[in-house]
């Protein structure tokens, strides 16, 4: 009985050590040759041998400063590439070599990102494949791999941290939550492979390549000579760089928090533009919430008011329009986009109000039939009752 | 030579007239049972007359359908009464042939001599549910789109002819305009002839055979060796008929004033199903079974478990007349089976729903 008894303990004891023996040990990294299958280089029939020229297998690893010149051998080689895609890029070499990430390689500093720091080294893919790192939904993420680390990016002198800021602005949130992948990220406005921040004078020249009219209103606003004079970058002055938050019509006013209060007070010149301005916004959006409620109401009454939708949405656009009017910094063409949303919100409240107003008349309608119907039916009863003989059902 | 006097001469008026001042309707405990039938004609009097006021602007096609509905509903005078009429009194009509089919088998009602006014009955009852199927695409709105695609999906279940039959259907692979112009011309021509002509008979042969009286009224009846009592159809009984279908009316003006028919979003076949897809009520019940249904059963599709047995009792329904001997314990059964169909039929809507969004 103690034989078996002990048995049995040294059993679970081993079976005990054997189960846990798996999660003492550290995951295993894939070997590079079993990650290199699913790279877009073995798929293109390139092996080990056109990086690793040195030596067999194993293979000695490739010097940081090396990277991107072996990359470049190929990639810069337009001859080549173009046996690839027709189309493909052969300038991401020269591109790094302005970058900061390059200048910093070519004075030595291998600290700084190199090809196959954002790319990969053995599993490469396709930007085109959602499972690449720089792919649109990606790039952030690995940006932030090297820029979201403190103590790295302390020996730049950098103690921001833009990759966190840019997930709080409205661009992340864009592309993060809402998978539009043409909405802006790290690479879009700093660049990929030329990656550098962009400087004051050029800041809006890169948040034009998509706020086109907001780009071509200020550019031709009263304010342009002015932020020129002072230096001071157009866009960001007033929207940030990383985290830029939805703009909101309380932006602009007299008064703190509005942004035109940083530098306008009432005793300055543009007071009556400002202020036509802010009255303007909150009339038309006073105007469309109104119009907005009116014809919930009708439509949760049952009744169809297809046509007030219509004009209220015209009327949300002429909103958008004038918010982006306002780029201007001035009473034109503000003033007419802001008259014509007041008309459309206008129109589908009247819409609205006609339509409850139509139910209304039903309902009346209704009540004088029902007491028609209520005294013929009373009538018919009577009669009913004073038939011959009947003893009811 | 007055107008009766001329008409007389030259039609069965006096016999008709004669007829109708016999006629009697049988009083008993089970009386009020009988204005159901009168009520669903009621209701299908009221689709006829409104049918053919939303015909005058009603335009058959994809492109065209919802706006022509939409300008009844806004434009055309009272075009918001007429159509939420129209949609109101389907349902109620589809209730009140429930009701009456029901309280026909309840009372055997349909046993002999009675087995024609059953079968044209039990066939009129189906084609209420086809009016009510084809009339629910006619807006050309999103869910009816959506429903019509499941519903219209059904019979591919059926081995070897289920895929002809929907695209007979449909009129094509898909849901499509085609489809639309196919089921506005059975819900506007094909049903209502066939409707008139099994209406015309039903109607006839209940003057001919009389009102059915239930087997337990038959037999105080004839244990008391007297006739039941009875009161005149004219004025007696039209006159309740008539109160009936006059606080339906007052219903349906109430139902259509505050409870406008919605018309929805126009549909987009490109689109994909919204949430919330379901058939209208009175299908809701074959909508909840389907969906307990295994995705397949012995390598064919789980939905035969739904489909095979409800069939079967729907040829059990059209033959019931034949299949009951008409004895004491037959009847039980009957009663039992029926209560049992309501039941699941009741219990499966209520789920469906309780269950929200499909």
């Amino acid at each position: 009985m103690t034989i078996r008894r002990g048995i049995a303990a040294v059993s679970w004891l081993w079976l005990v050590v054997a189960s846990a023996r798996p999660l003492a040990q550290a995951p295993a990294s894939p070997a590079p040759q079993d990650l290199f299958r699913d790279d877009v280089h073995a798929k293109a029939g390139i092996t080990c041998t056109a990086c690793h020229t040195a030596g067999g297998p194993p293979y000695a690893p490739i010097a940081r400063a090396a990277v991107a010149p072996l990359c470049a051998t190929c990639h810069s080689n337009a001859e080549y590439m173009k046996r690839f895609s027709p189309q493909v890029r052969v300038d991401e070499y020269q591109q790094y070599l302005t970058s900061t990430h390059g200048k910093q390689m070519s004075s030595g500093n291998t600290l700084v990102a190199t090809c196959s720091d954002c790319h990969g080294a053995h599993g490469i893919r396709a930007v085109a494949d959602t499972r690449s790192p720089v792919a649109a939904m990606n790039v952030a993420a690995t940006c932030a791999r090297c820029h979201s680390d403190h103590v790295r990016m302390a020996r730049f002198g950098h103690e921001d941290n833009p990759p966190e800021d840019w997930k709080a602005s409205v661009h992340a949130a864009a592309l993060l939550t809402r998978g539009d992948t043409s909405a802006p990220t790290c690479s879009t406005c700093h660049g990929g492979h030329g990656a550098a921040p962009p400087g004051i004078t050029s800041v809006a020249l890169v948040c034009s390549q998509c706020h086109v009219r907001e780009a071509e209103l200020f550019a031709k606003s009263p304010k342009k000579p002015i932020f020129d004079l002072l230096g001071q970058g157009e866009c960001v002055t007033c929207h940030g760089n990383h985290k830029i938050l939805k703009p909101s019509d309380s932006l602009i006013g007299l008064n703190e928090p509005a942004l035109c209060a940083t530098c306008h007070n009432d005793q300055m010149k543009g007071v009556a533009v400002i202020t036509a301005m802010q009255t303007g916004l909150s009339d038309l959006t006073t105007r469309i919430d109104r119009a907005n409620a009116v014809l919930d109401r009708a439509a949760r009454a049952g009744m169809l008011v297809d046509d007030g939708r219509l004009a209220l949405r015209d009327a949300r656009e002429d909103q958008i329009l004038a918010r982006v009017s306002v780029h201007a910094f001035a009473s034109t063409p503000i003033s007419a986009t802001l008259t014509k949303g007041i008309a459309d919100a206008t129109k589908a409240e009247s819409i609205g109000n006609a339509a409850l107003a139509d139910l209304q008349y039903r309902r009346n309608g209704l009540a004088v039939a029902t007491l028609l119907i209520l005294g013929f039916l009373v009538t018919l009863w009577v009669k009913i009752r004073r038939l011959p003989s009947d003893g009811g059902l | 030579m007055s107008v009766r006097t001329w008409l007389e001469e030259r039609t069965p008026l006096v016999a008709v007239q004669e007829a109708i001042d016999h006629k009697s309707v049988p009083r008993h405990r089970y009386s009020a049972f009988y204005f159901l039938g009168g009520m669903t004609l009621f209701f299908f009097g009221v689709q006829v007359v409104t049918g053919a006021l939303l015909l005058l602007y009603y335009r058959p096609s994809a492109s065209e359908a919802y706006e022509s509905v939409s300008f009844i509903m806004t434009s055309v005078p009272f075009g918001w009464l007429v159509r939420s009429i129209h949609a109101w009194s389907a349902n109620l009509m589809i209730g009140a042939a429930f009701a009456h089919l029901f309280s026909v088998i309840y009372l055997h009602a349909y046993r002999k001599p009675r087995e024609v006014t059953w079968l044209s009955g039990v066939l009129v009852f189906f084609i209420v549910f086809a009016f009510g199927f084809s009339g629910y695409l006619l807006p050309w709105n999103e869910l009816a789109f959506f429903a019509t695609r499941v519903g219209t999906n059904m019979p591919a279940v059926l081995p070897g002819i289920g895929d002809h039959l929907v695209y007979f259907m449909r009129g094509g692979r898909d849901v499509t305009g085609a489809t639309l112009t196919r089921f506005f011309g059975v819900h506007v021509a094909i049903l209502p002839a066939l409707t008139t002509a099994l209406l015309a008979i039903h109607i006839a042969l209940i003057q001919y055979h009389g009102m059915s009286v239930s087997p337990s009224e038959e037999g105080r009846v004839e244990r008391t060796g007297k006739p039941g009592p009875s009161m005149p159809f004219v004025p007696h009984f039209m006159l309740r008929e008539l109160f009936g279908w006059t606080v339906a009316l007052a219903l349906l003006a109430g139902l259509s004033a505050f409870l406008p028919w919605e018309l929805g979003r126009k549909a987009n076949v490109f689109a994909s199903a919204p949430a919330g897809i379901r058939p209208e009520w009175y299908f809701l019940w074959m909508f909840q079974a389907l969906k307990y249904a295994p995705a397949t059963f012995f390598g064919m599709s789980g939905e035969l478990l739904v489909l095979v047995p409800v069939n079967i009792g729907v040829l059990a329904l059209i033959l019931l007349p034949f299949l009951d001997p008409n004895t004491a314990r037959s009847r039980r059964i009957i009663k039992v089976l029926a209560t049992i169909a309501l039941i699941f039929m009741v219990a499966m809507t209520a789920l469906a729903l309780r269950g929200g969004t499909a």
